[in-house]
């Protein structure tokens, strides 16, 4: 009878694409030049 | 915001997207908003999804693997929600 193998998988893998995008707004710079 | 990664969508055309090492800058003319993609992979999927049926298909164009897809449709909703890319509508002939 084969050995039931462990397969480790990762969960951190996504934990690196948390900031796939990052916002602002330029409102805030009206007027500054 | 949930991001429905079946739908067709795209950048929505006040959106101009100008490329950068470390991904792309997106501006909107109409919001006023910025956004920075933060890499090149999301980039590509932002550009591809105008050129595929839904955004599924663009992200699996772009080379993006089944385990990081709930990462990239929450990028996706981000930039849905901030109007960056709007649903598609499609023209059946």
């Amino acid at each position: 009878m084969p050995e039931h193998d462990e397969e480790v998988l990762s969960t951190d893998e996504l934990s690196t694409d948390e900031l796939l995008v990052e916002e602002v707004s330029i409102d805030g710079m009206c007027g500054v030049y | 915001m949930t991001f429905d990664l079946d739908l067709p969508w795209q950048v929505d055309p006040r959106v101009s997207m100008r490329p950068e090492p470390f991904g792309a800058l997106l501006y909107h003319f109409g919001t006023r908003r910025l956004s920075f993609l933060k890499n090149q992979r999301v980039l590509a999927v932002v550009r591809l999804l105008a050129d595929h049926p839904s955004a599924r298909a663009a992200c699996a164009a772009a080379g993006v693997a089944e385990a990081e897809l709930p990462a990239y449709a929450r990028a996706l909703a981000a930039l849905a929600e901030s109007r960056m890319i709007t649903e598609r509508t499609v023209v059946c002939p």
